[in-house]
């Protein structure tokens, strides 16, 4: 084929966005990033947002900009950063996927002019991050209504770092046993690896005391 | 007739895994159904947040025993944004090689799996015949049968093996021939084509809208592909087309999935077979592991606030890593691990997909869609 979307059509479609994002104001900071790619550097949007403010973006993210592919939502505990002690980092898709046409009772595959794409067709990549105060009780609102890929991924990132989605029907453990004790979310940095202050090789049961010759100092 | 849930798993050949299906049936109807996962979920991001980087590859290498190849691959992207690292072009290419050996493996996993789900038990065999030729393949690039650590951050272990270019040539030849015979075998077999035509239709941006992707939304009529769509590796210098089939009306069915799959090995198939021949430096030649030319130099720490992701084409969508620096005080270890699996967000649409479709059904539909638990549970 020899055929792909190429940097410049990447760039142009990321800056318009950026452009555009301006209009929500203060609470929205989007910017035009860059991540290494094997050899290449491709451009994406990275988009800083305040809780309050996600589900407008995600709404106007969905039908004015075409972002119709929600790939991944997460959670990070910053224990020691009080003012973003957690942090919710999602990752978006715009895909341009429709559904194949019809003409005259036979459907046609959809094969995209690569070279031809602009304006909302072209394929980007959204990081969107947003931060949360400290608090016993962290929650952002829900998208699962939006993208309902987002379903699940909300699911998990509630059951692992406890992070509530307000809106969100039906959360549930998903990969915990689901009589978890509550408020048990295992990747909050509370809960500490068994290896996590010890060299694992050799301080365990299972080491039997030995001790490395460099023991103690910085490596 | 009364309504009432039955529980399909976590034993059950359905399942091809640990997992449990709720299936809420009136007679032999499904009228809701619910997944419950989590029977091996092992906290593989909890570990890697205690690893560093070189040591997470294995990890990431057994998120599924059918597809280790591909799994490590969207570590080793992930790990290269997060530490700036720029590959050799040389073992772009033979990373290339690994990942479409161990899709085309993959593949015939599935096919080899779903054959028996739908009565064709010769299915079954002579895909894992086939299968081992790429065993055979990626056990001489990666030093071991299933979990391979095969590629390093920056690079990949070691150079191709002398005289694999000239096996692997003529194993894809062969396999290119049987590729004709699986065609026969099955577009020919009434009960292949009876319990895979009309069940389970799924429409390309429904699909999309429920975070599905790969080669079932290319099988519903859009040929999106994450490696032209968001651009990685070589594959614009290959000769190769996405595979799409052509849905009905309703939508893909069965069919369309098992269509788009064989056409799918054919394509990395002849991708590995150019590959090879536009290889810089030749595919026979061998350097040394650890020369510049497959292995360039990596940083071992990432400090707090960096942070690197990439979307990667797995055999089964689209999979990720997000990975933070700065774990360990000292960055030596990754702050945090993410890992998105294609299976975990499929397995929730294709449970709904099957509502509305008799019981016997349910193997067909789960089948097609290409379960694989190892990751889903992580």
């Amino acid at each position: 084929m020899g055929n792909e979307v190429n940097a410049k059509q990447i760039l142009s479609a990321a800056e318009e966005i950026v452009s555009d994002v301006a209009d929500f104001g203060d609470a929205v900071n989007a910017e035009v990033r860059y991540h290494t790619s094997g050899r290449r550097k491709n451009a994406y949007v990275y988009i800083e947002v305040t809780a309050s403010q996600w589900r407008e973006l995600a709404l106007w993210l969905k039908k004015s900009k075409k972002v119709d592919y929600c790939s991944m939502i997460t959670g990070i505990h910053w224990p020691e950063n009080a003012d973003a002690t957690w942090q919710v980092v999602a990752h978006l898709l715009r895909t341009g996927v429709t559904n194949p046409a019809v003409v005259n009772k036979r459907v046609h595959e959809t094969k995209v002019d690569i070279e031809g794409i602009s304006g909302n067709e072209v394929p980007l990549e959204f990081e969107i991050s947003m931060t949360i105060p400290e608090t016993r009780e962290p929650s952002v609102p829900s998208v699962a209504d939006i993208w309902v890929g987002a379903d699940w991924n909300e699911k998990e990132t509630w059951d692992l770092v406890g992070i509530d989605f307000d809106g969100h029907v039906g959360m549930r453990r998903v990969l915990l046993p689901h009589d978890s004790p509550t408020g048990y979310h295992p990747l909050q940095k509370q809960h500490k690896l068994r290896y996590h202050d010890f060299n694992e090789m050799y301080d365990d049961a299972q080491g039997f005391g030995r001790k490395p010759e460099d023991s103690g100092r910085v490596k | 007739m009364a309504e009432m849930w039955i529980s399909m798993g976590p034993q059950h050949p359905m399942t091809h895994g640990l997992w449990t299906l709720k299936v809420k049936i009136d007679g032999e109807t499904v009228v809701d159904t619910e997944p419950d996962l989590g029977y091996i979920h092992r906290g593989v991001e909890k570990i890697c947040e205690a690893r560093d980087f070189t040591q997470i590859t294995p990890y990431a290498d057994r998120l599924c025993y059918a597809s280790a190849n591909t799994w490590s691959h969207a570590y080793i992207y992930a790990a290269e944004d997060l530490l700036e690292v720029e590959v050799p072009e040389r073992a772009e290419y033979i990373r290339m090689v690994a990942v479409e050996l161990q899709r085309i493996a993959s593949h015939l996993m599935w096919l080899g799996a779903y054959c028996p789900d739908v009565g064709n038990l010769t299915g079954m065999v002579w895909c894992l015949r086939e299968r081992e030729m790429m065993m055979d393949l990626l056990q001489e690039l990666g030093g071991s049968r299933m979990h391979y650590n095969f590629p390093r951050i920056g690079g990949v272990k070691r150079d191709l093996p002398i005289g694999f270019a000239l096996r692997c040539r003529a194993k894809l030849k062969l396999f290119l021939d049987r590729i004709q015979e699986y065609e026969a075998i099955l577009d020919e077999s009434t009960i292949f084509l009876v319990r895979t035509q009309g069940v389970g239709y799924a429409k390309a941006e429904e699909m999309i809208n429920h975070g599905v992707s790969g080669p079932n939304v290319r099988a519903a009529g859009h040929n999106y592909d994450v490696r032209w769509a968001h651009p990685y590796s070589i594959y614009d210098e290959l000769d190769w087309e996405p595979s799409v089939e052509r849905p009905s009306i309703k939508g893909s069915d069965c069919y369309d999935r098992y269509r788009v799959r064989v056409e799918e090995m054919r394509q990395s198939a002849l991708m590995v077979l150019d590959g090879l021949d536009k290889m810089p430096g030749g595919a026979d030649t061998h350097y040394q592991s650890g020369d510049p030319a497959i292995l360039g130099k990596a940083p071992a720490r990432a400090a707090e606030g960096q942070t690197g992701f990439h979307h990667f084409e797995d055999s089964r969508g689209e999979s990720m890593f997000y990975l933070a620096g700065g774990g360990d005080e000292r960055g030596k270890h990754p702050y945090r691990v993410s890992i998105r699996s294609p299976m975990f967000i499929t397995i929730p649409y294709a449970s709904k997909c099957m509502i509305g479709y008799k019981i016997a059904d349910i193997p067909a539909i789960m089948g097609s869609f290409d379960p694989c638990i190892g990751e889903t549970d992580r």
